[in-house]
C-alpha cells in the first residue's frame, strides 16, 4: 500500500487530472480522477479557486435543462504542475 | 602567522577563487531547498537547507582566513578591524586564525553528517526525541573533532573523508533504486569532493596535493551546479 499523499500531493493530482483532460474536466470526473471524497475535493477546489489555480465554468444545459459545472485548469496552475515536477525532481536527484 | 598547512605559492588566490563558485553553488541549493520547505513544511527540506548553508558557511570562513594569510593589505585591514580583539601587537592573532579554522570545520562537518542523515532517509523512523538526541551527540562530535583538528588538521579531512565516502554510498544505493540520472550526478559530485578530501589528507606529505584537492573541489561543486541547473531549466 502506497503511503498517505501529502497537502501539495493531493493538490498535484487534482491539476494533473485537469491537464490530463485537456484543461477542463467535470466535478464528478475530477473526483474519481484524484481519488478524494466529494467533500474533501470541494474544499480543495475552494482553496484552488482562492489562490487562482483553477476557475469554475458555469453553464445552461437546454436538454437537460439545469446548469453543469466545469472545472478549468490556469496559467498560474499550469504554473504551479510545473514547478511541483521540477521539485520532485530535485527531491529524486538529492534522495530527500 | 598561524597555519593549518603549507600550500604553493603560486596557487594562493586560486584557492579562493574556486571556493567562491562553491560557496555560490551552496546557496543556490539552500535557497532552493528552503523554498520548497516554505512550500511543504516538512522538516528534511529545512534540514537539506541548512546543511548546504552549514556547506556556504564554512568555505567563507576558510575564505576570509586564507585570504588574510595570504594578501598583506588584506591582512593590514584585519589587524586595524579586529585590533581591540587581537590585543596590543597583535598577540592573540593565532587565536583568531584558530577561530577562523574552527568555524570552517564545525560548519563543513555539520553540513556532511546532515548531508549523511538526509540521504539514510531513516529519520523517518526516527521519533522526534531520538533526533534531538542524535543530533546533540553528533554536534558534540562535531565541536571535539573541529578543536582537536586545529591542531592536528588531518583529523578533520580524515572525518570529512568518512563522512563523505558515507554520503556517496548513500546516494549509490539511491541511485541502483531509482536509476535517476541526476541522482548520479549527485554522487558523482559527492565522489569529487570525497576524493579533494582524501587529497587535503595527504597535504603534509606532498603539499601539491592540496592543488589537486581544490581542483577536484571545484570540479563536484560544478557537477552539482549543472545538475542544479538542469532541473530548474526543466519545463
Amino acid at each position: 500500500m502506497g503511503s498517505r499523499r501529502s497537502r501539495l500531493e493531493l493538490i498535484f493530482d487534482i491539476l494533473l487530472a485537469i491537464q490530463n483532460k485537456g484543461g477542463r474536466i467535470k466535478p464528478t470526473h475530477l473526483m474519481y480522477k484524484s481519488n478524494l471524497s466529494h467533500k474533501l475535493l470541494n474544499s480543495y477546489l475552494e482553496e484552488l479557486l482562492g489562490k487562482g489555480l483553477v476557475q469554475v465554468e458555469e453553464e445552461f444545459s437546454k436538454k437537460k435543462q439545469n446548469t453543469t459545472k466545469t472545472v478549468l485548469i490556469t496559467d498560474k496552475g499550469l504554473g504551479f504542475l510545473a514547478e511541483f515536477r521540477r521539485m520532485r525532481e530535485f527531491t529524486d536527484a538529492f534522495g530527500l | 602567522m598561524y597555519r593549518l598547512f603549507l600550500t604553493p605559492v603560486w596557487f594562493n588566490g586560486w584557492d579562493l577563487v574556486f571556493e567562491a563558485v562553491g560557496l555560490v553553488v551552496a546557496l543556490l541549493i539552500a535557497a532552493y531547498s528552503w523554498r520548497m520547505y516554505r512550500l511543504n513544511v516538512e522538516n528534511r527540506f529545512a534540514y537539506f537547507s541548512l546543511a548546504f548553508i552549514l556547506v556556504a558557511v564554512g568555505l567563507a570562513a576558510k575564505m576570509i582566513t586564507s585570504s588574510i594569510l595570504y594578501f598583506t593589505p588584506v591582512r593590514d585591514v584585519a589587524a586595524v578591524v579586529l585590533g581591540p580583539v587581537a590585543g596590543s601587537h597583535l598577540r592573540f592573532s593565532g587565536l583568531l586564525y584558530r577561530g577562523g579554522f574552527f568555524l570552517q570545520m564545525v560548519a563543513t562537518l555539520g553540513a556532511w553528517l546532515l548531508i549523511y542523515f538526509i540521504s539514510q532517509k531513516a529519520r523517518e523512523r526516527l521519533k522526534r526525541f531520538d533526533e534531538l538526541t542524535q543530533l546533540a551527540l553528533f554536534i558534540y562530535l562535531v565541536l571535539l573533532i573541529s578543536v582537536v583538528a586545529n591542531f592536528n588538521y588531518f583529523v578533520f579531512y580524515l572525518t570529512s573523508t568518512v563522512l563523505l565516502g558515507l554520503i556517496v554510498l548513500n546516494y549509490y544505493r539511491a541511485y541502483l533504486n531509482k536509476k535517476n540520472k541526476n541522482t548520479w550526478r549527485v554522487m558523482l559530485a559527492f565522489m569529487c569532493i570525497l576524493l579533494s578530501s582524501i587529497f587535503y589528507v595527504f597535504v603534509f606529505w606532498f603539499e601539491h596535493f592540496y592543488v589537486v584537492g581544490e581542483v577536484l573541489l571545484l570540479a563536484g561543486f560544478l557537477v552539482l551546479l549543472y545538475t542544479y541547473s538542469s532541473l530548474m531549466r526543466k519545463k
